[in-house]
């Protein structure tokens, strides 16, 4: 303006964030207390209403911000691309972590070839007594196999162990009970399993009964540890995307002062400035979680045929789950509102301090 | 719109100088004045104490009866939205076209599409540059990028229009032609307030003069001068 004076205050009605009383302001800077009387009410009526917007401007409105925003993003391929992959990469990592979760919860339901019990008889059990137990478990409903291994089918199956055939004949004797091997269709749950063995113990002759569940265990532990690692991953990377955003938008809006100086000179509200913004953190989301899902998708790629074949080892069969059409969406979802949400803490910033006549 | 009153308005600025000093003054709803005063006299601060821009630390600023330093935030884009305000750099955007740089106070208050056209160009035939309408205001001279900031100004038909050295960086002709579009909507009933330091200006004019200096009003010729279009 044509004034020359240094004015160094920010102008209080746009920093008065919070709406901070002038009083207060005055009160800070040192100034002359106001005594002005109390403020216009809040939802009185004043004598510059403004009409109704309609419907059809209000989205009218909204297509040319988006398109404005789409060309912004299209006019800055470099900028925007790498948002993509900080995006890409910070989402990524959680829907991997998912994605790995999701499996290993599949592994430990759907794994058939170990899970089971073994029932071990005393030391000289009579063959008719491990015989009548056998035959009472295979006419049990969801057993799918027992296979009785007597004491010297035992020991010769140990004597195939080149090491430890020298042991034996030092023993003199054969100190191998018998055992039973019950597999189940379907898996048993840990608290059938309890139960059914519980019941085993009590059997004559029986010795002991281990529930051969090390392996589900140990699954089902690792995916609980990568769920939660996933979670604490998500959240920092989260706030990672977030903060992505944030600047982007930032140095978009930095770009774009002077009309923003100028909108808020002619009347424009927060939300009608910041609208356009939003659409550009929108963009930057949704693009960084199609980056996410293709850095997802070329990982599974690239581990798959090693995964099957280990799983493979154990008995185990491979199908992956968790990446489907309903994990695209929920990540395109999560990306979009991660990047309207920094587009939000970057305009509240910004916007709320604008200087009209800096 | 109403009247303006300032009651005893106080600007004091962080390093201690007073930008405005126990003013108080009114103009009548209509009405046209010059804020004139030497560079530094407060007549910037005088308008963006009206433009709700910056709060006075004391006094009260009363817009048809409203007190606009009370206004809560979110009201004020709604009394911004009721100005118009012409500034010697003009504010143009540079990537827009006259035509878009006009339309934005209408596309802020959601006015539909057609309406807009017809009042842009409304606003252009007013300022004679209807046919500047796609033009970016680089290619403008200054002089008509000055036209241009006034039919931003009035296209929303405002109930006060606020002008700081307007003719600042113009020829004495464009001044006077400048002056003469402000004299145009003055005479339908907006109310008019152009800060100045031209005198030769002001005297060409005549009216209402109000007078700062160091930030006290030292002269208002007031109803004797005061230019009301009835």
């Amino acid at each position: 303006m044509g004034d020359s004076r240094t004015e160094t205050n920010p102008p209080a009605h746009e920093a008065a964030a919070g709406n901070q009383s002038s009083e207060a302001s005055a009160a800070q800077k040192g100034t002359v207390p106001d005594s002005r009387p109390p403020s216009t009410p809040k939802g009185a009526a004043l004598p510059w209403e403004s009409e109704r917007r309609p419907l059809g401007t209000f989205l009218r409105d909204h297509f040319r911000e988006a398109r404005e925003s789409l060309a912004f993003v299209a006019g800055a391929v470099g900028t925007t691309l790498l948002v993509w992959l900080l995006m890409g990469i910070a989402l990524g990592l959680p829907a991997g972590l998912y994605i790995l979760q999701a499996n290993l919860a599949g592994v430990a339901e759907g794994w058939r070839g170990s899970a089971g019990i073994s029932v071990y008889f005393e030391p000289g059990a009579e063959t008719g007594v491990t015989l009548a137990l056998a035959e009472r478990l295979r006419a049990q409903a969801g057993v799918a196999d027992v296979r009785l291994i007597t004491a010297n089918e035992a020991l010769a199956e140990f004597r195939d162990y080149g090491d430890l055939a020298g042991t034996v004949e030092l023993l003199g004797g054969n100190p191998l009970p018998a055992t039973l091997r019950v597999s189940f269709d379907p898996p048993l749950g840990a608290q059938t399993a309890e139960v059914l063995s519980a019941g085993l113990r009590q059997e004559e002759a029986v010795e002991d009964v281990v529930i051969e569940r090390t392996w589900l265990e140990r699954v089902a532990s690792l995916s609980a540890l990568v769920q939660r690692l996933g979670w604490v991953v998500a959240l920092v990377l989260g706030v990672g995307a977030v903060l992505v955003t944030s600047s982007s938008v930032r140095v978009a809006l930095e770009s774009r002062l002077d009309e923003l100086r100028v909108l808020k000179l002619v009347g424009g509200t927060d939300p009608f400035m910041r609208r356009a913004f939003l659409y550009l953190g929108c963009l930057y989301g949704l693009g960084g979680a199609v980056f996410a899902a293709m850095i997802v998708s070329l990982t599974l790629f690239t581990v798959e045929q090693p995964l099957v074949r280990l799983l493979a080892t154990y008995g185990g069969d491979l199908e992956l789950r968790g990446f489907d059409a309903t994990f695209l969406v929920v990540l395109l979802g999560v990306g979009a509102l991660l990047g309207v949400i920094g587009s939000m803490v970057a305009c509240r910033q910004r916007l709320r301090n604008l200087d009209i006549l800096a | 719109m109403g009247s303006i009153e300032f009651e005893h308005v106080s600007r004091r600025f962080d390093n201690g100088a007073e930008g405005l000093h126990d003013v108080s003054v009114s103009f009548a709803e209509g009405s046209m004045a010059f804020i004139t005063g030497h560079s530094g006299a407060g007549k910037s601060t005088f308008l963006k104490l009206l433009l709700a821009i910056d709060v006075p630390t004391r006094g009260r600023i009363l817009v048809g009866g409203v007190d606009v330093v009370r206004l809560p935030r979110r009201r004020l884009p709604l009394y911004r939205q009721h100005l118009g305000a012409v500034f010697q750099d003009h504010r143009l955007l540079a990537r827009r076209s006259v035509f878009e740089n006009v339309a934005l106070p209408l596309r802020v208050v959601g006015m539909r599409e057609r309406d807009i056209a017809r009042r842009v160009r409304a606003a252009l035939s007013s300022v004679e540059l209807l046919d500047k309408v796609n033009l970016p205001p680089r290619y403008l001279s200054v002089g008509e990028q000055q036209r241009v900031g006034i039919a931003r100004a009035v296209v929303n038909r405002p109930r006060v229009l606020l002008a700081d050295e307007p003719t600042g960086n113009l020829d004495p002709e464009l001044s006077q032609s400048i002056m003469g579009l402000f004299r145009q909507f003055h005479q339908v009933g907006t109310t008019v307030l152009i800060a100045t330091h031209d005198r030769a200006l002001i005297d060409a004019f005549g009216g209402r003069i109000v007078e700062l200096d160091h930030g006290a009003l030292i002269r208002d010729n007031g109803a004797a001068g005061d230019s009301s279009h009835g």
